[in-house]
């Protein structure tokens, strides 16, 4: 490995680093595991760094190499509680902050979506991300159709969690 | 649904909070171990091999050559290990395609796909060996009884007591009883180590087919 890869690579991810940490967000609960996810994608990324071509873009690929390490390599430890932590690396909600309706049912609606099943959540992201159907099937590898029609049913299962 | 559009604005304001690492932190990391499940699931299948092998090679001592000549089962036994060997290289090769097919860049389907593919190596592997132990075994046994001293002997008290058909079916239920059992604990050791691992991954595969249908 190069020097000069080395630092493309390094400064390429140090301004996309937002993604990952998003989806370590999604697909974690406490501080520890966010940085174990964050180190393990990073890993990932570089070990496929050579492969990347450049025929997409750096983002996009930063989107499939990190929702698969959450997805299928990523080793969760067994300590992982199902409950919801408030104190999550970015739902965490400051004191001073008041609790109007708006904020309480979107903090609602992170925890419904912390209890989604793995590819549920990706679902979920890529859709937050404003990503349009051919991407999300593209990462996920099914078609657009199954798409659309598993993030129906994703609405419905949030919406089963909410109101119960 | 609006509440998950408002969760969209929601989420795209709070990048602000987003935990911000420095270049050197980053680059720290890229030196670091990965901790991957395909990674252990590979060193463990490696591990796995070489104790199959290691065991096949200690109890393979020319003492053990010698007793096998005297029960005339030496030839049996060395196209058996031979058959034994060709096999092997085969599953190492397989190993080594299946280590290499599992590129993160792949969609998180085919990198599933990819998973389950060195499982299933590694299952076909694992009753290969499980046949292949019974049969010597089994060839074992029927060399010792009948062709060394003190199997004949055994079974000559047998035949003048005159209960030679007990005999040989009591001989034939112990082992394989004992075939059985073995097979039965390895198997279990084999379950165990490899469900562990790949129990959520097979959930989430079976939801991505699932998608599919």
């Amino acid at each position: 490995m190069n020097k000069e890869l080395e630092h493309r690579f390094v400064t390429e991810l140090e301004n996309n680093q937002n993604i990952v940490h998003k989806v370590c967000s999604l697909y974690t609960n406490d501080r520890d595991s966010h940085k174990d996810l964050f180190q393990e994608i990073t890993i990932q990324l570089w070990k496929a760094y050579p492969k990347f071509r450049g025929d997409a873009k750096f983002s996009t690929w930063m989107y499939r190499v990190a929702l698969n390490t959450a997805i299928t390599l990523y080793r969760k430890s067994k300590k992982r509680v199902q409950t919801q932590d408030y104190d999550s690396v970015i739902f965490r909600i400051k004191a001073d902050e008041y609790d109007d309706t708006q904020e309480k049912q979107l903090k609602l609606m992170y925890n419904a979506i912390k209890q989604l099943g793995d590819i549920d959540k990706a679902l979920v992201f890529l859709y937050l991300e404003d990503k349009d159907y051919s991407e999300i099937s593209e990462t996920l590898g099914i078609t657009e159709v199954n798409a659309r029609v598993k993030m129906n049913r994703v609405k419905n299962k949030l919406r089963t969690i909410l109101n119960p | 649904m609006d509440e998950l559009e408002l969760l969209k604005k929601d989420w795209q304001n709070k990048e602000v909070n987003l935990p911000k690492l420095s270049y050197d932190d980053i680059y720290k990391m890229i030196w670091k171990k990965s901790s991957s499940m395909v990674k252990w699931i590979f060193y463990i299948s490696i591990i796995e091999f070489v104790f199959w092998a290691a065991l096949n090679i200690i109890s393979s001592d020319p003492q053990y050559m010698q007793n096998l000549k005297a029960m005339h089962i030496y030839n049996v036994m060395m196209v058996l290990n031979f058959i034994n060997y060709g096999i092997i290289l085969y599953f190492i090769f397989k190993f080594y395609m299946n280590y290499r097919k599992i590129s993160v860049t792949d969609s998180s389907r085919n990198l599933m796909k990819a998973i389950l593919k060195v499982k299933r190596t590694v299952t076909q592997y694992v009753w290969f060996n499980l046949i292949i132990f019974a049969t010597s075994i089994i060839i074992s046994l029927y060399g010792v009884l009948i062709y060394s001293d003190e199997g004949k002997e055994i079974v000559e008290v047998a035949i003048q007591q005159g209960n030679e058909m007990t005999f040989w079916f009591l001989i034939i239920a112990l082992s394989l009883l004992f075939t059985g059992v073995l097979l039965v604990v390895i198997w279990l050791f084999y379950k165990v180590l490899y469900g562990i691992l790949l129990k959520r991954l097979k959930e989430n595969y079976t939801e991505l087919r699932k998608l599919e249908v």
